[in-house]
């Protein structure tokens, strides 16, 4: 397993760059310290003429890119800085006036050097608490100064502009929204599940343009603890850009609340899935107005839904008529079971299963394939057929009628069972797909897969949603069944990180291919790319709906 | 490595004997009220709503891959997607800043 360095790597300086730093040292910086402004936009440039505006000194221009030699502080334009340098021996680095970015004459080219960029960046933080523009006077900070890497811990919709300044500082940028998470105490399983659905597209977009607002929600309830609202807190805190590994034990309390009536809370370990799926019950219960969760939650409008949900269909065939009643049903996720028809003995009472040597790889289609295959019901099951007016034998078959914008599949590990009076944890390695496509497994494949060529209506138009997702996010369980251990894998601009409570750390896709897979998460292909795209630096405007991709130009 | 051995831009001061163009007057008279500094924010937020940014962007990285990551200058970069770049930009964007600038003037000259 390679787990790349995580610490900043360094350019090299330049030779005439590193020949300046051996005469200079420091001390140039340190001068121009005194010469840096912070524009509200969040530029540091550097203002030193009060009188006039910053002119070439050889053609007398004023327009654009303008240089500071560090040595004498005479101005050249672009053109000219070259110039500069060949007439002046040792005049090679310059500073551009508006970025504040270093640049050498001689290699014509922008240079970079760690000290300079901490002497510009800790004027940036020294001028922050002085830029009202940007932060708001009720949650200014103490101007303790904090290391050089972390912003203050400000509600996103107000450090927006503060992202895309501290975007321009740090060359390497890690993805936002990369911070560990504390295990309060065997809380992985709450970890897991929360990086994922901080990194879902359209979950995200929503919490981050600050849709679910905090004080009217406040308002509105009284005292009730809103899951919506600790998790929108937690957006908040995991995009600020602190690193620092956050507690999410507002999330823990109110899941526990809710989760009481459920005889779930308590420090054990809980399964990932469960707090997975009452935790978007939770949303749906303060964000959907109360619906009954039942028929509406497919056209239920709060965000869990609008996210996550799908619609399954079913279709039982009477074997003796042929015919077909077909229901609709809204769901989450989708829970596979592993498919055993490769492995040959499965000894069910064996606490472990072996598979057959040299025998096929058990796959995520080959578990969607056992899915959406039809399963005959037992002779105990014989359903009751309007059209034969009596009890037929029959067969069922499942297809998927709606995708959602994030499918979660989750892989049934755990099997308990009540007649047998065991538990047990398949550890059968799974191998899935990065991208994925879905069209076989749609109610309109499947069933012309199975009635042939035939002109249908489908009662949801699949056209218009893609069955085409990209993988960003995968929750593995390694161990026991009673004392396992949670992980997050996410993926984030073609790079897998491993969250592993407040750890986390690059991987290598191999790393994640091999690991075992408990729950995986999909998002439609557009919305992934377009969330990876620019990642570092978010300007969202409010007027844009979340759902909707932008294409391109306007 | 590369040296940018041009002759230097014409002088247009010298040219008209030292009399600054009404256009210079009017950048300078922006730059000393702050108000270009506010157009160029402003310029910025509109090329980045409508994709341009990620275009040239694009363009960046196509020109990086061809040439191979130790070989670009900034430089040679600049020089690259400036013409495209310019000629990419879309007209309400234009119109948009030149009525910012008109409107500046007007307030301006009272």
């Amino acid at each position: 397993m390679a787990t790349k360095n995580l610490l900043y790597t360094n350019p090299k300086l330049c030779q005439h760059l590193a020949d300046y730093k051996l005469r200079q040292g420091l001390s140039g910086y340190k001068s121009l310290q005194n010469c840096l402004k912070t524009t509200p936009n969040g530029r540091t440039s550097i203002y030193k003429w009060d009188t006039e505006i910053p002119r070439c000194c050889f053609c007398n221009g004023y327009q654009g890119r303008l240089f500071l030699c560090l040595i004498c502080s005479s101005i050249s334009c672009s053109s000219h800085a070259l110039l500069h340098a060949q007439s002046e021996d040792g005049h090679d680095v310059v500073v551009d006036i508006e970025r504040s970015e270093l640049y050498c004459c001689l290699c014509s080219d922008q240079v970079y050097d760690p000290d300079f960029d901490k002497v510009v960046v800790s004027k940036n933080m020294m001028d922050m608490p002085n830029n009202t523009y940007t932060v708001d006077d009720g949650i200014r900070r103490s101007s303790k100064r904090r290391k050089v890497n972390s912003l203050m811990d400000l509600d996103f919709r107000k450090s927006k502009r503060l992202v895309s300044m501290r975007d321009r500082r740090e060359k390497s940028c890690y993805p936002l929204g990369l911070r560990g998470l504390n295990n309060l105490g065997s809380t992985c399983f709450m970890n897991s599940v929360l990086q994922a659905l901080l990194h879902a597209p359209p979950f995200r977009n929503y919490f981050l343009s600050g849709r679910h607002d905090r004080e009217t929600c406040k308002k509105r309830s009284a005292d009730r603890l809103c899951l919506a609202c600790n998790i929108d807190v937690i957006f908040s805190a995991v995009y600020s850009g602190d690193r620092t590994p956050y507690s999410p034990a507002q999330v823990l309390y109110s899941w526990w609340q809710h989760s009481a009536k459920l005889n779930l809370a308590s420090y054990e370990q809980q399964d990932a899935h469960e707090f997975f799926i009452s935790v978007l019950d939770g949303i749906h219960e303060r964000e959907g107005n109360g619906r009954t969760p039942t028929k509406d939650n497919g056209d239920c409008q709060c965000i869990a839904h609008r996210v996550f949900s799908g619609l399954l269909r079913s279709d039982v065939t009477c074997m003796a008529c042929g015919s077909t009643s077909t229901t609709y049903d809204p769901c989450l996720d989708i829970s596979l079971n592993m498919d055993t028809s490769n492995f040959s003995s499965i000894d069910v009472a064996n606490k472990s299963v072996t598979p057959k040597e040299n025998s096929g790889i058990c796959t995520l289609s080959a578990c969607l394939d056992l899915f959406s295959r039809p399963e005959k019901l037992g002779s105990d099951q014989k359903l009751y057929c309007q059209n034969c007016q009596e009890k037929q034998d029959s067969f069922k078959q499942m297809s998927i009628s709606r995708l959602p914008l994030v499918l979660s599949l989750h892989i049934k590990r755990f099997e308990h069972s009540v007649v047998r009076r065991m538990a047990r944890k398949i550890d059968w390695h799974l191998q899935f797909p990065f991208s994925l496509d879905m069209t076989s497994y749609l109610s309109s494949s499947i069933v012309r897969n199975r009635l042939g060529n035939r002109i249908f209506t489908f009662e949801n138009n699949e056209a218009d949603t893609s069955a085409e997702f990209e993988i960003f996010a995968v929750i593995t369980h390694s161990g026991m069944l009673e004392s396992g251990h949670y992980v997050t894998y996410l993926r984030l601009r073609n790079q897998w990180y491993k969250c592993d409570d407040a750890w986390i750390t690059e991987v290598d896709e191999a790393t994640v291919r091999a690991s075992q897979c408990y729950m995986i998460f999909y998002a439609q292909k557009m919305l992934y790319y377009k969330a990876n795209d620019g990642l570092s630096c978010m300007p969202l405007s409010p007027m844009r709906d979340p759902f909707f991709p932008i294409a391109g130009c306007c | 490595r590369n040296s940018v051995n041009r002759p230097p831009t014409p002088d247009a001061a010298e040219d008209l004997g030292k009399e600054p163009m009404f256009q210079e007057i009017i950048n300078i008279k922006l730059i000393e009220s702050g108000e270009k500094e506010r157009l160029m924010e402003l310029l910025r937020e509109r090329l980045i709503e409508c994709g341009w940014k990620d275009e040239m962007k694009a363009l960046c990285r196509a020109f990086i891959k061809k040439k191979g990551r130790n070989d670009v200058t900034v430089d040679d970069l600049v020089r690259v997607i400036t013409p495209k770049g310019r000629a990419s930009i879309p007209d309400y964007i234009k119109a948009e800043l030149l009525q910012r600038i008109r409107a500046y003037l007007v307030q301006a000259a009272v």
